[in-house]
């Protein structure tokens, strides 16, 4: 091929006090092209994104756009040049308007330069429309859903004219079918020229649309800027991880004869939960897959006690309960819920190790007068830290500084030390690489061995297919059916599908 | 997505509240004391919310960044004895010991901001620390004694009258509120403040100058603080060194009873306004009503804490609405 690369980063190298980040990498982006990087969590991707988008200045190492070697002193001069990039975590300020938070870079040539709304919402419109994206410019975007606020930080890049691209795990919290939309906007930006940057662990989606791909390990290239076309999802693993994924994991496990260990009948909550049916065995491993928006997390949280349940029967071990709150849930019934958002949610990120593995069981190891030895804490937590292979320097260690995986990890084990009988997991591998969600699933199934019921939520069909005996298909707050799980995607996915896509073809010939 | 009706637009607005239980007061200190809307009262109602909603003002621009300034009374104070000691000692000509003082106020508010966003510390130990020092430098130059020598055009400011019971001091007043207003609504440098309230690492990440932003905002209270200690000058008639020691609650009651969210993000200068006038209302039904002026601290407690209330209860069913 002749075109010559938009943008090349040359033998970069990032040092952090103590941390050798990026240790000479290089990448070449074509025009027109969706590049992937891909890598572990840790492997130098993040911080690679930030020398590329001028947030971090490389050590060492060049960065050439068009052939011309350019220095990025901030996030502006990367913005200038043409370099846009939407982040993993929402960059938008939910009280301003679409319009306005996409283009906020740009909202006037002068800080006292009144801002003409009427001609920021039509230029806005312009790249609304440009992604067929269907929405008021002047809404302002906490009314809007996460895929929708997505949409919103592309059009924003977008309208910066931007030449690079880099799209750090855009599909993270999306469903499938919004991914497909997303999916079609980037071929066409491509299509236009764009140089695309695809930052994701779903490999599916990186043999879908990339068409050439740099792995990361370790903070050095495991390959450089190869045509994806002939690499197989295997050979992708095998750069990432430098050994071969432990592949059809799935096995055929009998739980029938168990008993139930929780069960829902006729439920209705608070929030619009409508009949909702559904059973777990002991040693069972649940699915529970719907689009995001289905209700599945608040559905979680009404059976933990946070959301009020209104109408039906909850039965936990066959007795009828009634659980009001979510100390009642995990001390009185035995139930856990490892939040999707363990960083607000299911951490507290300042405090250590111990206090973060044992705060659910201190109640439980108090003493008379309420006092609570770390000797005792340790006893519990230790051996589920050490069952979960958790790596950390010492118990004392701050959470924050961990890997996500291995903050994953200890919100399981906070639930395990507790000795909880129904485990609720809300999307367990986001944000975790391959290695760690492998051990993660090996971990959910010894769980589920050992006699814990184990619900699983998870918008990652894959995931899904891996995991679960039995899932539940969910959409707008109900349930939509429920398939027994055979392992084969392919059948599994089509299957899944039809049960969501059955509730359309109903509501299309209801009256409105 | 469904199209919220116009009255429950209406009742989402930060003014609506706040207005109505201005209204409300209104109503029920009318039936109690028929003279409460006569001229006199009304002038002096007047007189304390031109100040106050200054004073307010000078909070609510912090509180749009998602900090906090303690040291508003503090440059309020220093900037009025700066004022009426210029004139007294110096000779200085009262517009340009004016502009003398606003200036030393908005230089009060820099030092704040360079402070914050250079060290990275809070913007709670930054002022709680330039409090004591402004404060300090206050009782230095003073003695703790007040300047008497303000001129007469200044006295005679403090009492003129605009049109009817509307006294002059209110227009300065109105002048920052449309600034203001102009400012957070239309300006992108008002903008950029609400960005930077809003989420900072965004705006920053969309090459906003957060450093500089922060500094703008400080030098903006810093600005507005001075203006009320002017204003008390010419309202007290004398240079009084304790000006400014009893601004601090008020200054957060009012944009909290406006619906200013204390993470930054959102102000409203119509709903702070609002929240000044409910506050001048109560105290005045209780002088009015002679009850004793210590519980006047007491429900101006009870009101931020009510109003942090209604806020809470209006985020709710904001979220519950969208689920």
């Amino acid at each position: 091929m002749n075109i010559s690369p938009i943008f090349e980063a040359r033998g970069i190298e990032k040092v952090f006090p103590g941390v050798r980040a990026l240790d000479g990498v290089s990448l070449s982006l074509l025009p027109g092209s969706i590049h992937a990087l891909l890598g572990e969590n840790g492997a130098g991707k993040s911080t690679l994104i930030k020398v590329i988008t001028g947030v971090h200045r490389p050590t060492a190492g060049q960065l050439l756009l068009g052939g011309e070697e350019i220095h990025l002193s901030s996030t502006h001069d990367a913005i200038a040049k043409g370099i846009g990039v939407v982040h993993q975590e929402r960059n938008l300020i939910p009280r301003f308007s679409v319009a306005e938070n996409i283009h906020l870079e740009q909202l006037g040539g002068h800080a006292l330069q009144p801002i003409n709304y009427a001609e920021l919402n039509r230029k806005a419109r312009r790249w609304l429309e440009e992604l067929q994206f269907d929405v008021d410019p002047a809404t302002p975007v906490y009314e809007l859903s996460v895929a929708k606020m997505q949409l919103v930080e592309i059009a924003k890049a977008l309208s910066l004219q931007s030449r690079v691209l880099l799209l750090d795990e855009p599909t993270a919290s999306l469903t499938s079918g919004e991914t497909d939309t997303l999916f079609t906007i980037l071929r066409r930006l491509r299509d236009n020229g764009v140089s695309l940057v695809f930052v994701s662990h779903k490999l599916e989606e990186v043999q879908e649309i990339c068409d050439r791909v740099t792995v990361l390990r370790d903070g050095v290239n495991a390959c450089e800027s190869q045509p994806t076309a002939g690499l197989s999802r295997q050979d992708l693993v095998r750069l990432m991880i430098g050994r071969g994924e432990n592949g059809g994991s799935w096995r055929k496990r009998d739980v029938a004869a168990n008993p139930v260990a929780l069960e829902l009948r006729n439920v209705a909550t608070a929030i619009g939960h409508r009949g909702i049916d559904l059973s777990v065995r002991k040693g069972e491993i649940l699915g529970l897959y719907g689009l995001v928006g289905a209700g599945r997390t608040e559905l979680a949280k009404a059976i933990m006690g946070r959301i009020a349940v209104t109408g039906g029967e909850v039965l936990v071990e066959g007795q009828q309960v009634r659980i009001t709150s979510v100390a009642d849930a995990i001390h009185r019934h035995g139930l856990g819920y490892v939040s999707e958002d363990r960083k607000t949610e299911g951490l507290v990120l300042p405090h250590s190790v111990l206090a973060n593995a044992g705060i659910v069981i201190w109640r439980k190891l108090a003493g008379f007068l309420g006092d609570l030895s770390d000797a005792a804490v340790q006893r519990s937590v230790v051996p589920y830290l050490e069952q979960l292979e958790v790596k950390t320097p010492s118990l004392a260690q701050i959470v924050g500084n961990l890997s996500g995986g291995n903050q994953q990890k200890i919100s399981v084990a906070k639930w395990l030390a507790a000795g909880v009988k129904v485990l609720i997991v809300d999307e367990p591998s986001v944000g975790i690489d391959i290695k760690t969600k492998a051990y993660l699933h090996d971990l959910l199934r010894d769980l589920a061995n050992q006699g814990t019921a184990v619900v699983v939520i998870t918008s990652d069909m894959p995931e899904m297919v891996a995991l679960a005996d039995r899932i539940v298909v969910m959409n707008d707050y109900r349930v939509q059916g429920e398939v027994e799980n055979t392992g084969v995607y392919d059948t599994m996915s089509y299957a899944i599908m039809s049960l969501i896509h059955r509730e359309e073809e109903v509501r299309a010939v209801e009256p409105a | 997505m469904v199209k919220s009706s116009f009255l429950s637009r209406l009742s989402r607005a930060d003014w609506f509240g706040p207005l109505l239980a201005v209204l409300i007061t209104v109503a029920i200190i009318r039936t109690f004391s028929p003279n409460f809307l006569s001229a006199f009262n009304i002038q002096t109602l007047l007189l304390a919310i031109a100040v106050n909603v200054l004073i307010a003002f000078s909070q609510m621009i912090i509180i749009a960044i998602g900090q906090m300034n303690l040291s508003v009374g503090a440059i309020g104070g220093l900037s009025a004895i700066a004022f009426a000691g210029m004139i007294e000692v110096w000779g200085v000509p009262a517009p340009y010991a004016a502009i003398a003082a606003l200036l030393a106020g908005v230089a009060c508010g820099v030092l704040n901001g360079v402070l914050i966003s250079v060290t990275g510390i809070s913007a709670f130990v930054i002022t709680l620390a330039t409090l004591s020092i402004y404060k300090g430098i206050n009782l230095g130059i003073t003695h703790a004694q007040p300047f008497y020598g303000v001129p007469e055009s200044v006295k005679a400011l403090g009492t003129a009258a605009l049109i009817g019971p509307v006294p002059m001091l209110i227009l300065p007043t109105l002048i920052a509120a449309a600034a203001l207003w102009f400012l957070l609504a239309r300006l992108p440098a008002g903008r950029f403040i609400l960005a930077v309230g809003g989420n900072e690492h965004a705006a920053s990440l969309s090459g906003i100058s957060v450093r500089k932003v922060v500094i703008l905002a400080h030098a903006i209270s810093g600005l507005l603080a001075a203006c009320a200690g002017i204003l008390l000058v010419a309202r007290l008639q004398i240079g009084q060194p304790s000006i400014g020691d009893d601004w601090l609650i008020l200054s957060f009651a009012a944009p909290v009873i406006g619906g200013a969210v204390l993470a930054g993000g959102h102000v409203s200068v119509a709903a702070t306004s609002l929240g000044v006038v409910i506050v001048a209302l109560i105290t005045q039904a209780l002088v009015l009503f002679s009850i004793d002026p210590f519980l006047v601290q007491v429900v101006l407690g009870s009101l931020i804490l009510a109003a942090v209330g209604i806020n809470r209860l209006r985020q709710v069913r904001l979220a519950s609405g969208r689920a």
